[in-house]
């Protein structure tokens, strides 16, 4: 049989303990699964939505009211964009927690953490394509953000809305950035972090010599824990869609006032609190990308974990790297929390 | 320079062009993106006849956002963008608030209470010799 990017992903054998639910979680292959969601219920959203400042909103109510099975292709779309952050993030969490990150593992590290920050990107592009009346703030204050940044500050803000005001023109491009730009960036270094994961050695174990475990499982059974994940994610998807719609507003009609819902989209909401502190290149341009500088470092500035303990939860030799990643978290959540009390 | 054969002549022009070619593709790609195709925002308003606003009277404007008064000492307007990040101000009781960053400004728009830290901006009033009145933001 010619060996296929299927094949590669799926050796007739793996360790056991490179399977375990335990361990991985799923979260990787759940990502991969949320992705393809996103995919295909995207391509459907766009026979129907209208990329213009007129119609944007009322396309994206037709789909959502009027086309046949519209808010089910709205909904999953929503749901799975949502569980793609939360579960890239367990992902993330996951490696760094059992120090899975460090050599030879250490590029598709890098690899992943990008597609978590297109990840994000997208999210935030996709939320301002509703181009409603809860859009204009969060739009307001993040392209303005960008003009805070020296130097380069204007050009950034032309290149991502293309002059004007932001609420009135901002359209067009996010269209583009989210549908090809970041979209297209996301399948290419898709596939090269899920090739990587088997060409640096599948997910990170000890070395055999040192496993206490060698079992091995075989391609069905890794392809059965597949279908069980993905099962159990799409009634999990199909349950959320059905009972918690994806949020809609009035069309914009000029600027909205004031009293309309000025709160960034959730995974922001610690950046909006932050905000609300001073200077807002300091904290919203500078901390969270130091925050993203320090998780692109911690497999180059930690000790390399000790190998028979890679692949185990909360090894000690990764302690370090543990407790600054544990901090950075306790605090986005604070934030968040504190963001949703105010 | 003598020494270097035609290979490593060549080897070294194909490296050139190669990473020519990528900077002038970035470079141009750069100025392709960096253009404006959208009409710069709009600073003249017209606000409609002065007899709109009596005297005395406070009237608070959606688009542009802005304050204005018409007082004994005749019209004066202030935005209400919020100086921070450009959210709409909240017109209360004791000045304004944005519903963004929770900025404060008194009546008068100077900063009450942070993160923004510039005082709201006073806007020019025209009056046109028809009597209607336009408000500038530039």
């Amino acid at each position: 049989m010619r060996p296929s990017f299927f094949h590669h992903l799926h050796p007739p054998t793996i360790p056991a303990a490179q399977a375990r639910w335990r361990y991985t979680l799923g979260a990787g292959g759940t990502a991969i699964f949320l992705m393809i969601i996103l995919g295909v219920t995207g391509i459907l959203e766009m026979f129907y939505y209208a990329p213009n400042p007129q119609d944007a909103a009322l396309s994206v109510q037709t789909i959502t009211y009027h086309v046949p099975l519209g808010w089910l292709v709205r909904n999953l779309h929503y749901w799975s964009a949502q569980l793609l952050l939360i579960v890239s993030a367990i992902h993330l969490l996951r490696v760094i927690f059992t120090a899975a990150y460090h050599r030879p593992r250490r590029f598709n590290y890098l690899l992943g953490l990008a597609l978590f920050v297109l990840s994000i990107l997208l999210d935030f592009t996709g939320y301002i394509l509703r181009w409603d009346m809860d859009i204009c703030w969060p739009l307001t204050t993040g392209t303005n953000l960008l003009k805070t940044i020296p130097w380069i500050g204007n050009f950034l803000f032309r290149v991502a809305i293309g002059g004007g005001e932001a609420c009135s023109t901002a359209l067009l491009r996010f269209y583009t950035w989210h549908i090809f730009g970041l979209t297209i960036l996301v399948v290419i270094l898709g596939f090269w972090h899920a090739f990587r994961v088997r060409r640096d050695g599948g997910i990170a174990v000890p070395p055999a010599r040192l496993r206490a475990d060698n079992t091995r499982i075989s391609r069905n059974e890794l392809v059965r824990r597949e279908v069980l994940a993905v099962l159990i994610v799409g009634i999990l998807l199909l349950l959320l869609s059905s009972f918690f719609p994806a949020p809609i507003a009035p069309a914009m009609t000029g600027k909205p006032s004031a009293v309309e819902n000025a709160r960034a989209p959730w995974f922001f909401l610690w950046v909006q609190q932050m905000l609300t502190w001073g200077d807002p290149f300091i904290f919203g341009v500078l901390i969270p990308l130091g925050v993203l500088a320090l998780l692109t470092l911690i497999p180059y500035i930690f000790p390399k974990p000790n190998e028979a303990e890679i692949g185990s939860w909360f090894p000690k030799s990764n302690r370090l790297a543990q407790i600054v990643v544990s901090v950075i978290v306790i605090l986005v959540i604070f934030l968040t929390l504190l963001s949703y009390a105010n | 320079m003598t020494n270097l054969s035609r290979r490593d002549f060549l080897k070294l022009a194909r490296a050139g062009f190669l990473w020519l070619s990528g900077a002038l593709t970035l470079g141009g790609l750069i100025r392709f993106l960096d253009f404006e195709p959208n009409p710069a925002p709009k600073t003249e308003f017209d606000l409609g006849p002065a007899a709109n606003y009596p005297l005395p009277s406070r009237t608070l404007l959606a688009d542009p956002p802005a304050v204005l008064w018409h007082t004994e000492s005749g019209f004066s307007a202030m935005s209400l963008a919020c100086t921070h990040l450009g959210c709409t101000l909240e017109d209360g009781a004791d000045g304004f608030t944005c519903p963004c960053h929770a900025s404060r400004f008194d009546a008068d728009g100077r900063v009450t209470h942070g993160p923004a830290a510039q005082p709201l901006s006073a806007l020019r009033i025209e009056m046109t010799d028809d009597n209607n009145l336009i408000l500038h933001t530039d």
